[in-house]
């Protein structure tokens, strides 16, 4: 209680600054006065005035040295030396603004692209999800050709559920996202997922209000029950309690509303969603049928079991399953079990990865860069220094005015830095494609601020103190410099790790920059100039049967038609490059005589639903027989069309022209194959396109016509058209929700992805580069003017300027040979990681290796030519004068 | 090299001053520094302005209490007072000193015997 007391009253001390002149004017006054009355004691004892003046000196003692112990006792010294040693390196780093401001921007740019990206990839790579205990959270199921995220049948799913082997608890959904249609009053269309009423227990989330299903409301027939996100519960009811036990009119049917979401959830697999329902699966129904419905499962491990364990604790289960899997499945099948993390991340984990570490090579560039300068001014300031040492400073002291200007230097290093981060995160946010999940959630937050300002006080103090720990020589003060050759080794190492990072960097942007450009360049197979698409989405309820659906799209296609300066209209239910294609299996596409295939399932085949416009308006050639017609319509016609893969793959060496196919069952009709088209990109860019076959739309009763596209060819102006279409669609149907987008966009949002890696990681590279020449400039820069007595000697000796300039350049040209040799090597290990990344280049592809090395050395040259000429231009007299 | 005597003993400046403000009431910094040479009859060798941050670390912990006044040839300054903590501190710190010298005396004495 004491002690704090007089800390406290210390404390103010050292920070009243307010009253601090007072203080010192107080103080003046009572040893003046002391002073004052002594000297007019001695006078009264006879002393002439001055001799009384200094004996009362001598009596009282020091002035200074009793304010100064005065002053120590007042405050707390070591905090007002801080203020002063604050002060003092601001004032050192405002004396060379130039210093400090290519300092303080290094380690801007440095930390602020570093915080951005770890902004972004935090989300995705580290950041705990909104589950309890989130690391034991797994997905778990069966993955085969045509469905690459696990799943699980249903036939097999309800008996485990009942004792889920390896897990506490597990929990199915029905795979994706349903559109649900609120009926009431102010109609609108939401998102519905339907789970189990284990779901939420087993991620371990519950509601916030109201509660979760109950076991009775999860059965089919029962009366139908739903849990709202946050979000719609505020957007819609407004946040309202009341709301919980309400009924509404959801799809026609009475719903009650149970409970309400956390703010925060969010599904496994990130869908968007804005009420839960119950999956209401049906045992009997299941167990009846020979596979089930496929189901996405999600289970939490016991505590301390890993996903190794768990996959042999699984296969019981996994046997079973493939008994009820049709034969031709077997072999292809597979037990997958992958925490949600990754399976949130997916194909985003390697990219982040990427980048995460390409940014944290710029920041070491940066770093060195800034260490290099603070190197170089340490040794500019040994007298100084020196000096300091010699009138009494002591070394700590010393140590700890390095130590503030180091951090000073740090903090407004990472503030900038902050500021640029929050710039360069904008932009990333503006650039990303779709789909890289959370990106959109990305923000500058306490953590990664704090991720911030220990990088950049990390590194300063790592830099910026090393200097400080030698003490001042004696020496120094006589004015002639000593060579810090150790230094200068020290530099010219970091010279050397600055050119390999960068080196390594640049070969990573080249290797990306030459797989996008294959990308781009990478034929689709069609042509989308002058097209727009439609996407339509029926909703079930307005029209639940086959025939209305037919019958709207017929209708839309003949307004559409009518505008004027539109050419042509398709209706199909997919389209290329990237779209959610139909798919079945190559033994679901049996040609007429041949044996069904001996064992396998041949891989996926995908297929979609055209109108005979289709071909024309995306210019996809055929290339034998004839296109669909409008006689092929009815469903009486069985016209098919392959294209050239599968044409190749199912009659090898024969003319698929007339062959006849029965496609997906036993019972269905014999399909007559009528052309063979060119093949089209489907499956995105990077993976390869699977065979596929088209039928005509209308044609064959298809479950999914409710999501169709509209392809409209115009040579007019996109955006006037897309007007248009938005209008006649409106005119048929003023609720119906449409997306309108060029084609080309579709195509071009394909390598937008792999685009965004590309321009982040040429950012990336520009900005090591950079630094990189600046530190090279600097460095020849600084060895010049440590060496000007030297060169002057060389020269009066007779050494040409030739001479000097090769000198200078291979002094720094060996480091940069050997920072360069090692990016080589660092380049041709590190790129293997990223050889999933790139699309049809080699990770070991010599052309960007070659540039990278190339487009180093020449700015490393350029970097060192100029203040290396400088040496050349040095006159002898001044030289050997110099100092 | 050897203290000279009557240097101001480590720690003890600050009984003495808490002694002299007992002994006088209210008193400046001079007053203070003139009365303990009288009182020490100049055996005690003061360098007086050491008595300023003893003064301010009397005042810190509490006691003394300072106030600026008007000095008997009518100077401004500051006046000290010894606080009830003070008092306190002083007795207690008396007690210890006599212990202590009564101590030292018995242990010089034995030896001297």
């Amino acid at each position: 209680m004491h002690r704090l007391r007089i800390f406290v009253s210390r404390l103010l001390g050292s920070f009243g600054r307010l009253r601090g002149s007072r203080r010192e004017a107080d103080l003046d006054a009572e040893l003046r006065a002391h002073i004052e009355a002594l000297v007019e004691a001695n006078v009264k004892q006879g002393m002439s005035p001055a001799d009384a003046r200094t004996a009362a000196r001598r009596e009282f003692g020091g002035v200074e040295q009793t304010k100064e112990a005065y002053r120590d006792q007042r405050g707390v010294p070591f905090l007002d030396a801080l203020t002063l040693d604050f002060r003092f390196a601001f004032r050192m780093l405002a004396k060379n603004p130039a210093f400090m401001l290519v300092a303080i921007l290094t380690l801007a740019l440095g930390i602020g692209a570093t915080t951005a990206v770890f902004s972004v990839v935090d989300r995705l790579l580290f950041r705990s999800l909104p589950y309890a205990q989130d690391d034991r959270l797994v997905s778990f199921g069966l993955t085969a050709p045509i469905e690459k995220n696990e799943f699980v049948l249903g036939a097999g799913y309800v008996d485990f559920r009942h004792n889920p082997g390896p897990f506490v608890r597990v929990a199915a959904m029905q795979p994706g996202v349903a559109k649900c249609d609120v009926t009431e009053q102010n109609p609108t269309r939401i998102n519905c997922a339907h789970v189990e009423q284990s779901f939420l227990p087993t991620l371990g989330v519950e509601p916030i209000l109201g509660r979760n299903f109950t076991p009775e409301e999860d059965r089919p027939k029962a009366d139908a029950t739903m849990i709202l996100t946050y979000a719609l519960w505020k957007n819609r009811y407004g946040g309202d309690p009341n709301v919980i036990g309400k009924t509404i009119s959801l799809d026609g049917k009475q719903t009650r509303i149970i409970g309400i979401l956390p703010v925060n959830f969010e599904m496994p697999m990130l869908n968007p969603i804005d009420a839960l329902m119950p999956l209401a699966l049906d045992e009997d129904e299941q167990r009846r049928s020979n596979s089930g419905v496929p189901l996405r499962t999600f289970a939490r491990m016991k505590p301390g079991s890993t996903i190794a364990e768990s996959i042999v604790g699984l296969q019981p289960f996994f046997e079973a399953a493939l008994q009820g899997a049709p034969a031709p499945f077997r072999k292809e099948i597979h037990l997958s079990i992958v925490s949600i993390r990754d399976r949130q991340a997916r194909d985003a984990r390697l990219a982040s990865w990427v980048l995460l570490g390409s940014v944290f090579a710029v920041l070491l560039v940066a770093c060195t860069n800034v260490a290099s300068l603070l190197l170089a001014r340490a040794t500019g300031r040994q007298r100084e220094l020196a000096v300091r040492a010699a009138l009494g400073a002591s070394r700590g002291r010393l140590f700890r005015q390095g130590l503030v200007e180091s951090l000073t230097l740090g903090i407004l290093g990472g503030a900038s830095g902050c500021w640029v981060a929050h710039l360069l995160l904008k932009v990333f946010v503006s650039i990303a494609p779709e789909g890289i999940p959370r990106l959109q959630q990305a923000s500058l937050d306490l953590r990664v601020v704090i991720f911030t300002f220990t990088i950049a006080l990390f590194s300063a103090v790592l830099f910026g103190v090393a200097p400080a720990l030698a003490s001042p020589q004696p020496e120094q003060l006589c004015g002639k410099e000593i060579r810090a050759t150790t230094r200068s080794v020290l530099r010219q190492i970091l010279i050397a790790a600055q050119v390999a990072v960068s080196l390594i960097l640049l070969t990573f942007a080249g290797l990306l920059l030459r797989s996008l450009w294959n990308l781009e360049r990478s034929p689709t197979g069609m042509s989308t100039e002058n097209v727009l698409t439609e996407t339509v989405a029926l909703a079930a309820y307005r029209y639940p049967q086959l025939t209305q659906q037919i019958a709207f799209l017929t209708a839309l296609k003949t307004r559409l038609r009518n505008i004027p300066g539109v050419t042509s209209v398709a209706i199909s239910d997919s389209l290329p490059p990237a779209g959610q294609m139909r798919s079945t299996l190559l033994t679901a596409v049996e040609p007429e005589g041949r044996p069904p295939m001996p064992e396998g399932t041949g891989g996926p085949v995908a297929w979609r639903a055209v109108s005979p416009e289709f071909f024309s308006i995306l210019s996809v050639p055929i290339v034998r027989g004839r296109a669909f017609e409008a006689q092929d319509e009815p469903p009486s016609q069985h016209p098919m069309i392959l294209d050239e893969t599968l044409a190749r793959r199912l009659f090898p060496n024969e003319d698929p022209i007339g062959k006849r196919i029965r496609l997906f069952r036993q019972e269905a009709p014999w399909r007559t194959v009528v052309g063979v088209a060119a093949d089209v990109r489907n499956n995105g860019v990077i993976e390869g396109s699977d065979p596929q076959f088209y039928l005509p739309w209308e044609n064959d009763p298809v479950e999914f016509l409710s999501n169709a596209q509209i392809l409209v060819r115009t040579p007019l102006d996109a955006n006037a058209v897309a007007t248009w279409m938005r209008e006649a669609t409106k005119e048929q149907d003023a609720t119906l929700p449409v997306t309108i987008e060029r084609m080309s966009t579709r195509v071009e949002k394909l390598a937008e992805r792999p685009r965004f890696n590309a321009v982040l990681l040429s950012l990336f590279a520009a900005m090591g580069v950079a630094l990189a020449a600046i530190g090279i400039y600097g460095v020849v820069g600084f060895l010049v003017a440590r060496q000007t007595q030297e060169i002057g000697v060389r020269m009066a000796l007779g050494a040409s300027p030739q001479n000097i300039l090769g000198m200078v350049l291979w002094n720094i040209g060996r480091w940069t040979i050997v920072g360069a040799a090692a990016g080589l090597l660092g380049a041709w290990f590190c790129a293997r990681l990223m050889s999933s990344l790139l699309f049809e280049v080699g990770a070991h592809d010599p052309l960007p290796l070659a540039i990278a090395v190339l487009l180093l050395f020449a700015v490393a040259f350029l970097a060192a030519y100029i203040p290396a000429r400088r040496a050349t231009q040095i006159d002898p007299l001044i030289a050997l004068r110099y100092e | 090299m050897t203290p000279p005597s009557g240097e101001v003993l480590q720690g003890t400046l600050d009984l003495i001053v808490l002694k002299t403000l007992d002994a006088m009431g209210s008193q400046h910094g001079y007053g203070i520094a003139m009365r303990i040479q009288q009182v020490s009859e100049d055996l005690l060798k003061l360098n007086q302005g050491t008595l300023y941050p003893a003064l301010l670390r009397l005042e810190q912990r509490g006691w003394i209490s300072s106030k600026w006044g008007v000095s008997e040839n009518n100077r401004k300054a500051k006046f000290y007072t010894l606080t009830r903590t003070g008092r306190r501190q002083l007795a207690t710190e008396t007690e210890s000193w006599e212990r202590m010298a009564a101590v030292i005396q018995r242990l010089l004495g034995t030896q001297g015997a």
